[in-house]
């Protein structure tokens, strides 16, 4: 080879493009066409016209389950937020061991598949459970039924979401130089006010980051609604592939899955505006 | 605010803690349905998935997809990102952005694609098929890894091995690439797991011929709930475990920092 | 052999930013040379461009009278030193240094008997077989010198090689390098920041600035008789005073406010032309009363600055900031906000026309 480094670092040749060429032209044929495919159907299934979206932007049904995912979302993202907030304190603020074990937990709980946990919570909440032999045994006569309800479903989610939101916090309150804090409470910030307005605008974009990532991962989850859920309160996800496998009826699982992709593509690009989406997965 | 956090964070310990373990004394309960805690204790739900056909065929084709897939993704994101971290070039910030996108688009938005495209193409219920599919959803894993690699490389290792007398070809294979393995290895690494862990896609695409591990453990917990699922998820316990517990070992050994965060996934 | 490195009329353009002016040089067969210059003044441009990673928009680079404008790095047969040593952190000391030889296909066996030979040559018997992280910062300026030298490059190019260093191990590798440079022979160019570094060290000195060279001259003659006003500033701590030539043959020149200056021997310069005239704060005597046969002026003293075994005292005559160097000493003579006299001779005030 006798072609210099500095010749293949010219800044028009073609180098770059022959590099990227095979994925770019995979990407094309396994990625952007099945995409087009979806939106298309959306349009032309079972003919062309608008009656998918029609029908599933004014039908009580779609309706109600549009609200009842993005419902969820947002209170699963609250969640997160209430239980991730603490645990990340807790790794950033603790003894290194601590911390140590603490962030060998998350990090279990992060790489564990999706399944697994979802099952373990089948596990927790079934009928036969510690949880209803713990309700059953401080007085409940009959206990509620909490397998296959939202309430489940939620639980599920906030776990097995959790350590994206506790990673991200984390990752920013690592950062928080001590001497920062040291110098607010010897300006006279304490307790609550310490926290409010130094510690929780420091942990800002930390909080941003995992909310971003969670709801939108919620958005479209499939696999824990549809296997904890309750059937009557569906999210977008699993009634997208219910209308492909039980009916068939392409055009508006496609109407609807353009939906779904449409709002996540539009809170994405709010957030590459403002954080660029490479941070997001950090 | 500090003791109300750390009893806060206590708490949130055992919610994150008990999910995870539970599944360890579940699979070697001799319950035939989910019973916590277990009436007894036996190991043949581990003899019925080691001896079952029905679990081991799923387990072996997500083997070999995510061993496929990442050969593949590695054969086409390696140079991709050499381009897109080395070069300057118009329209590099839009190819940027589109190597990340298979993670924006939520899995049951590429699943219905996929369903439908690759049943034109007769892809689906074929290896073949999940692994073309898996292949696209690790890319951007890949990359992000790859390219935080790429960039942090000094490009006066490759200069200085140039200066030494090394032809550009000889530069990249005795200097580029192993300082690079690290990076290849993990982002290999994050590219199987993604597919072997990938669930939506591989319900809709891979029927029966090419049922993988995933898909067979959705339809189980769906329908029976298998206690098998829980000896299944002991050994993923288990395996992820050692995976993580393993850079900790060798770090204390070597006493080198790990850095155990992971890309998400939209699952 | 002279002329035996010879860079003509190199220009580097970046866009429409040009990094390199028409720089020309040439460097004798085992010569010293040392590149200095402000941040960004294209030093390392010249050195990338001699190594062939950058590819010059315009002149040409010879090597012992070939042109190797189009030869390939590889090909150029040109040791180099990073600042960071950029050894190969996934091979050991002596694979590092026996990596060039390698390249050129000597065996192992005897590549890395020969490694061994020039790691001892760099102080480094031993260490072979460590990796990069396990030497020290200045160990592993040894290696990367020895790896740039064993395979006997025509030329050794040092970039900023011991920037990363702390102050005592910067002077031993100073002339640690300077030591194993002349047992070579090797015809080396140095970047540095440091100026006493560069006075140390070098056979001559090339100052660099916004991409052209300001002057190529030895160590001495870059401090006393500066081209430019650049140098001057540039190199030591300087005063510098504008004036205009009144009579050429007398050589005497006048300041505004200073009044008329006598300055030292040179050519003869038109009357009228308007110059800088450079006196180095050590050749300035303070005192408190006029000295008979030198120029006096009166300064009002600002600050003291004592280092123990020198002084610098800074002030001002009339408009004009002016620095005296002075044994520690003796500075208790004078206070800050006092007015003193400050007086040299005409020996001491250079000329700079540029
Ligand atoms: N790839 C490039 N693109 C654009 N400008 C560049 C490039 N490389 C260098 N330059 C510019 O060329 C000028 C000279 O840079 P060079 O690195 O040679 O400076 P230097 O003298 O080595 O400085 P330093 O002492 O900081 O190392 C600088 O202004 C720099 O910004
Ligand atoms: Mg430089």
């Amino acid at each position: 080879m006798g072609i210099s480094l500095s010749k293949l670092t010219e800044k028009t040749n073609i180098w770059p493009w022959l590099l990227l060429a095979p994925l770019g032209i995979y990407m094309l044929i396994f990625f952007v066409v099945p995409l087009a495919e979806v939106a298309i159907m959306s349009f032309t299934e079972p003919k062309v016209s608008l009656a998918n979206y029609q029908k599933v932007l004014t039908g009580a049904l779609y309706q109600r389950v549009f609200l009842n995912t993005f419902v969820t979302a947002a209170f699963v993202t609250l969640c997160c937020l209430l239980v991730g907030y603490p645990l990340a304190y807790l790794m950033a603020h603790s003894k290194p061991r601590t911390a140590m074990l603490i962030l060998l937990l998350v990090t279990m709980s992060f790489w564990t598949s999706f399944l697994v946990r979802t099952y373990s919570w089948m596990v927790l909440l079934g009928n036969n459970g510690p949880l209803i032999a713990f309700l059953e045994m401080i007085g409940f006569d009959k206990p509620p039924q909490l397998l296959f309800t939202r309430f489940s479903s939620t639980l599920a989610m906030v776990h097995i979401l959790a350590p994206y939101m506790i990673m991200n916090i984390y990752t920013v309150m690592k950062k928080i130089d001590p001497a920062l804090i040291r110098s607010a409470e010897s300006l006279g910030a304490r307790g609550w006010s310490l926290f409010r307005h130094v510690y929780l605008p420091l942990t800002a974009p930390g909080i941003a980051n995992g909310s971003v990532l969670v709801f939108v991962i919620c958005l479209g989850f499939y696999v824990t609604p549809v296997l904890l859920g309750s059937p009557r309160e569906q999210m977008i996800a699993g009634l997208i592939g219910h209308q492909i496998e039980e009916f068939l009826a392409f055009g508006l699982g496609s109407a609807m899955a353009m939906i779904l992709l449409v709002v996540t593509l539009i809170i994405l690009t709010i957030y590459h505006r403002r954080f660029g989406l490479d941070k997001l997965w950090g | 605010m500090n003791t109300f956090m750390r009893w806060a964070g206590f708490i949130v310990v055992l919610f994150i803690a008990a999910p995870l373990v539970i599944v360890v004394p579940m699979s070697f309960s001799n319950a035939s349905s989910l019973q916590f805690p277990p009436p007894g204790y036996w190991l043949g739900y581990y003899r019925a998935y080691f001896t079952s056909v029905d679990w081991l065929i799923p387990t072996w084709n997500s083997i070999l997809i995510a061993t496929a897939t990442t050969i593949l993704t590695m054969a086409l994101v390696v140079p991709a990102t050499f381009a897109l971290v080395r070069h300057k070039f118009r329209g590099k910030g839009f190819a940027d952005l589109m190597m990340l996108m298979p993670m924006a688009v939520p899995h049951i938005v590429m699943a219905v694609g996929y369903y439908s495209y690759f049943g034109d193409l007769g892809l689906v219920h074929s290896h073949l098929g999940v692994i073309l599919a898996h292949t696209c959803l690790s890319v951007p894993i890949a990359f992000l890894v790859l390219s935080a690699n790429l960039k942090g490389f000094d490009r006066n290792f490759e200069r200085a091995a140039q200066s030494l007398g090394a032809s550009p070809a000889k530069t990249f294979l005795h200097v580029t690439l192993p300082i690079l393995r690290p990076g290849l290895v993990i982002s290999s690494l994050f590219a199987f797991i993604q597919s072997f862990d990938e669930t939506v896609v591989a319900i809709f695409i891979s029927g029966r011929d090419a049922e993988t591990l995933p898909r067979k453990m959705f339809d189980s917990i769906r329908q029976e709930a298998d206690p098998v699922i829980a000896v299944i998820s002991t050994l993923l316990f288990f395996v992820v475990l050692l995976g993580i517990a393993a850079p900790y070992f060798a770090s204390a050994l070597r006493s080198r920092a790990p850095k155990p965060s992971r890309p998400a996934a939209a699952h | 052999m002279t002329n035996y490195l010879q860079l003509s009329n190199i220009t580097k353009t970046y866009g429409h930013f040009t990094a390199l002016d028409d720089v020309s040089l040439s460097v004798d067969k085992g010569e010293f040379v040392t590149f200095l210059g402000p941040s960004g003044s294209g030093k390392t441009t010249t050195l990338m461009i001699i190594a062939g990673f950058e590819k010059a928009s315009g002149g040409k680079v010879q090597v012992g009278g070939q042109s190797i404008s189009e030869l390939a790095p590889h090909e150029r047969n040109i040791g180099i030193v990073f600042q960071n040593y950029a050894l190969f952190p996934h091979k050991t000391a002596v694979e590092n240094v026996y990596f060039p030889l390698q390249m050129r296909g000597v065996s192992r066996s005897k590549g890395l008997r020969q490694a061994e030979d020039t790691l001892s040559l760099v102080g480094l018997k031993g260490f072979g077989h460590r990796h990069p992280k396990e030497l020290s910062g200045g160990q592993q300026q040894r290696v990367a010198l020895a790896r740039a030298l064993v395979f006997e490059p025509s030329l050794l190019l040092l970039d900023e090689p011991l920037g990363a260093l702390d102050k005592n191990l910067r002077e031993q590798m100073q002339i640690e390098i300077k030591r194993i440079q002349r047992s070579l022979g090797v015809t080396t160019i140095f970047v540095t920041h440091d100026q006493s570094e560069a006075m140390s060290m070098s056979d001559r000195i090339v100052v660099f600035e916004k991409g052209r060279i300001e002057q190529v001259a030895a160590p001495l003659d870059i401090y006393h008789r500066p081209q430019t006003s650049f140098v001057a500033a540039f190199i030591g701590e300087s005063n510098l005073i504008p004036a205009t030539i009144t009579s050429g043959a007398g050589r005497t020149a006048e300041n505004s406010t200073l009044g008329a200056f006598q300055y030292a021997a040179t050519d003869i310069l038109a009357d009228g032309q308007k110059v800088t005239l450079l006196i180095r704060p050590e050749h300035i005597k303070l005192s408190r009363n006029p000295i008979e046969g030198r120029k006096n002026v009166r300064m009002i003293v600002e600050t003291i600055v004592n280092y123990g075994d020198n002084a610098l005292v800074i002030g001002r005559a009339g408009d004009i900031p002016m620095r005296v160097r002075m044994l520690g000493a003796d500075v208790v003579i004078i206070r800050e906000g006092e007015e003193c006299c400050i007086s040299w001779m005409p020996e001491a005030v250079f000329v700079i026309t540029k």
